[in-house]
């Protein structure tokens, strides 16, 4: 990066009354391109990722301030905790808006009625207001009311129907990708209604159904059944568009390689780096209508040649000689990756009181001008209460007093001490992995990623 | 005509394939105004279908219609240095260059940001790639099945003792052309404000790892690393697609459906809608730890109910206990189903392939509708656009 590192939205205020995962991942990539984004949570209902996922869950007393889940979509945001069922809390949210430029919001379509807070009650506050909802199913409709969570987004947009072994169910993906997708989608969204008011002056009110967002995915798949009646049918990792494409085994315990071969040349060298130029004379392997058709024996033959090889080994052998290949990464080897690491895909934050954390990037572009990095961690719970409500004017004794009612909070209401929470949180990892739901556990993790104490950072 | 979003954005895009061609209908459906430049054979996705009754017509791509609405096209030779010239012409009235070819074969058609810059200092080059502009596999190809791969989805789909699965309908790209497009859009709230074009390098495998929801998490702050275990939710169980006596439903109890410990006295959602509340006293039912292991046992407990109810039945009765089940459907159901068509998701198009509905813009804004226009036959703005310089299309277009 070069340039003066000034970064776009700054100065762009953002109340973010977004929760869990597709909401916060909009919110994050805008508080990524420098926008000042304020995220609020309820004192007696905090945004349910602060139980998922606890760092080193060993029944600490602030389980909130550990969640992973949590802490790697809210980087680079501010917080109040404070109680919209109270009337000076929502008193305080309206001074906010009437400053804002962005409301982000993804309750279920009618609770910012509720709060007196739906867009035209939004617009009489501030006349060029942006307001997203990101919802499940949209604003409007008959499904409109649907309780939506963001695993059963994918299937409803279609993609679970194509998605599966041949002959078998369909499937989920292994994460809910739909709901950060439609976060991308909603940032990308407030980014087009703010040139749009750069022009015009005007606000824009943007609904965004998580459904509809993925089902553009579906494109090929909808024109095929309308141009020829057919409904497509799962077919495990193979392709319309590439012959052979396959996951095949690789040396290791449950270690894989993709590969992707999508014209008659690539072919031909894929034949030849695999010490058989003989395949691309064969004519059961010499159009790619062959290949498909001889299918089974193709995948045989690639997976005769990547069995003794590790994952990377296929793929820099194969990319060498210009064949798409890939290895398949787990959620470590991510981490690892000499290109991830090259191009900066995590970012090191120090977060109390878990320390220092790698967190992946939310903006994938890389810019000459600027970087979209995390450049402040996650706030704590209710960590800018004071600092916000001080700008709008309050002084020490209005604050002290709101805090004693119960409007703001740096702390839960639970019903049970918090260490009792840990311990509910605490998930039987040892039985899962035994199960095989996890494949390893690793107690020296920081040591490896270079974040233990003491260690210089990775 | 109403005003869009984007109106008075001008585009020049010479990407082919998904992901730069989604970025840029994004930006079309918005008002930009996006010129295609193809290579006189066309798009490479005008030859990849579906077509209708399966007969190649690079006009009747089902591919192609549905990434390219709304656009120009025009047919340019950028092996040609006349291409060249033609290009670095239009060059001069656009915002934006998108691209999803490497720096090395922009370089040899002197388009690598660095000698772009000092021709064309405002505009933004948008580049979209398989790994990225920079790094060691920056030279490296790859599509959708390389990002899935590299981004940890893959690892953890599918059965334990089976292949990882790709998911379908070619995701790595659609996600990769949503972040080209917001990195074009920042680029371009950049400008506005500070003045000066940027260079936008998306890599793909990036773009896909951003979709991230746990799985290197779960390494970085736990040591952890998660595998692939079925179709279901690492959050307990079941949250998952299950077979109803019709067809599949998404089984998602939610955070209240087997009751709360705070009111442990109450019937469970989960329990009423089994019509047994006597379930709420088996641990295999009622015990989030003992449903994640002993699954099986509790599949045995659903199996009868799901097994004598429609689909229909089991997620509205479901949806009316307040736990958030979905429907899992298929391309048919979603092209008659009346919540998307009650929302006008799908747009009529009129294109040579007939007349056929696609998907609509991911969002919906107040104040500016989508720009709706069909997709472009090849080439068929070389008159326009070029005027004489136009060279003929290959391969059975327009002009």
């Amino acid at each position: 990066m070069s340039g003066d590192g000034k970064l776009p939205l700054e100065g762009v205020k953002v109340v973010d009354l977004t929760q869990v995962f597709a909401g916060p991942t909009c919110t994050r990539i805008l508080a990524d391109l420098g926008a000042d984004v304020l995220r609020f949570e309820s004192p007696n209902r905090l945004d349910v990722t602060r139980s998922l996922i606890l760092t080193d869950n060993d029944g600490q007393d602030q389980p909130w301030a550990r969640a992973s889940y949590f802490i790697i979509r809210n980087v680079n945001k501010k917080e109040m905790v404070i109680d919209l069922a109270k009337p000076e809390g929502i008193d305080v949210l309206r001074q906010l808006i009437a400053t804002a430029d962005v409301v982000a919001e993804s309750f279920t379509p009618r609770v910012m009625e509720n709060f007196g807070l739906g867009y035209e009650a939004l617009r009489q506050i501030k006349p060029d207001i942006i307001m997203i909802s990101l919802s499940g199913y949209g604003q409007y409709g008959p499904m409109r009311d649907f309780g939506a969570y963001g695993m059963g987004l994918e299937p409803a947009s279609g993609i679970s129907s194509i998605t599966g072994y041949p002959g078998g169910p369909p499937y989920r993906s292994g994460l809910s990708f739909t709901d950060p997708y439609s976060g991308f989608v909603g940032a990308g969204a407030v980014l087009t209604a703010l040139a749009y008011r750069r022009r015009t002056g005007k606000g824009q009110y943007i609904d965004l159904s998580e459904q509809e967002a993925a089902i553009p995915v579906m494109g090929a798949a909808l024109l095929e059944y309308q141009m020829n009646q057919r409904i497509p049918e799962r077919a495990g990792d193979r392709s319309p568009y590439a012959a052979p494409q396959g996951c095949y085994r690789c040396a290791g315990s449950d270690r894989w390689a993709v590969v992707s071969v999508t014209s008659d040349a690539e072919f031909a060298r894929m034949a030849e780096a695999m010490g058989h130029p003989e395949w691309a004379q064969d004519a059961r392997f010499a159009t790619a209508a062959a290949r498909r058709q001889h299918a089974d024996a193709l995948d045989a033959l690639i997976g005769e040649w990547t069995a003794p090889r590790a994952p990377y080994d296929v793929m820099h052998a194969l990319q060498g000689a210009g064949v798409k290949a890939a290895a398949v990464l787990d959620g470590k080897g991510v981490l690892f990756d000499p290109q991830f690491r090259a191009r900066n895909q995590f970012d090191l934050i120090d977060q109390p009181p878990v320390g220092r954390r790698p967190v992946q990037r939310h903006v994938a572009a890389k810019f000459g001008r600027f970087d979209p990095k995390a450049r402040m961690r996650a706030p704590l719970l209710g960590e800018h209460n004071e600092e916000v409500l001080r700008e709008l004017g309050y002084g020490g004794a209005d604050i002290a007093r709101l805090r004693d009612e119960g409007v703001i909070a740096e702390k839960p209401n639970l019903p049970v001490p918090p260490q009792l929470v840990s311990a509910a949180l605490k998930l039987p990892y040892d039985r899962y992995l035994e199960q095989g739901i996890l494949q390893a556990l690793e107690p020296d993790y920081r040591e490896q990623l270079g974040i233990a104490d003491g260690a210089d950072g990775g | 005509m109403a005003e869009r979003a984007l109106d008075g954005l001008r585009v020049v895009d010479i990407s082919q394939g998904i992901a730069g061609p989604y970025a840029t209908k994004l930006l079309a459906e918005c008002g930009a105004s996006v010129l295609k430049v193809e290579p006189p054979d066309g798009d490479y996705t005008r030859r990849l279908g579906p077509f209708p009754g399966d007969r190649p017509d690079p006009e009747q791509s089902g591919l192609f219609l549905h990434l390219n609405t709304g656009k120009r096209s025009v047919t340019i030779d950028l092996e040609d240095a006349g291409g060249r010239a033609l290009l670095r012409k239009l060059l001069r009235d656009a915002d934006v260059l998108v691209t999803g070819e490497k720096t090395s074969t922009l370089a040899r058609w002197d388009l690598a940001y660095d000698a772009l810059k000092a021709g064309f200092p405002e505009l933004v080059l948008a580049q979209v790639t398989p790994f990225g502009a920079t790094g060691p596999y920056a030279g490296y190809d790859g599509n959708s099945a390389t990002a899935m791969a590299m981004s940890s989805i893959m690892y953890n789909t599918g059965d334990p003792d089976r292949e990882p699965l790709l998911t379908g309908g070619e995701p790595g790209e659609y996600i990769a052309g949503v972040h080209l497009w917001l990195g074009i859009l920042a680029a371009l709230e950049n400008r506005a404000r500070n003045g000066g074009g940027d260079h936008v390098d998306v890599s793909m495998a990036e773009a896909v790892a951003c979709a991230d929801e746990y799985n290197a998490a779960m390494y970085a702050f736990q040591g952890a690393i998660r595998r692939r275990y079925y179709s279901r939710h690492i959050f307990g169980y079941p949250n998952d697609i299950v077979e109803a006596a019709d067809g599949y439903l998404v089984m998602i109890p939610g955070a209240a459906g087997f009751g709360s410990p705070l009111q442990a006295d109450v019937a469970s959602p989960m329990s009423l809608l089994l019509e047994d509340p006597e379930l709420d006293k088996n641990p295999v039912f009622k015990q989030a730890g003992e449903r994640m292991l002993r699954w099986r046992e509790f599949d045995e407990l659903i199996r009868p109910y799901l097994s004598s109810h429609t689909v229909q039945e089991i997620v509205m009765t479901a949806q009316a206990f307040r736990m958030p089940f979905a429907f899992v459907p298929s391309v048919a159901d979603l092209l008659r189903d009346e919540h998307l068509a009650e929302r006008g998701f799908f747009a009529t198009v009129r294109t040579p392939a007939g007349e056929v509905k696609l998907p609509g813009p991911p969002f919906r804004m107040s104040e500016t509708p989508p720009a709706e226009a069909p997709p472009p036959a090849l080439g068929s703005a070389n008159a326009d656009v070029l005027g004489a310089d136009a060279v003929p299309a290959r391969g059975g277009g327009a002009q």
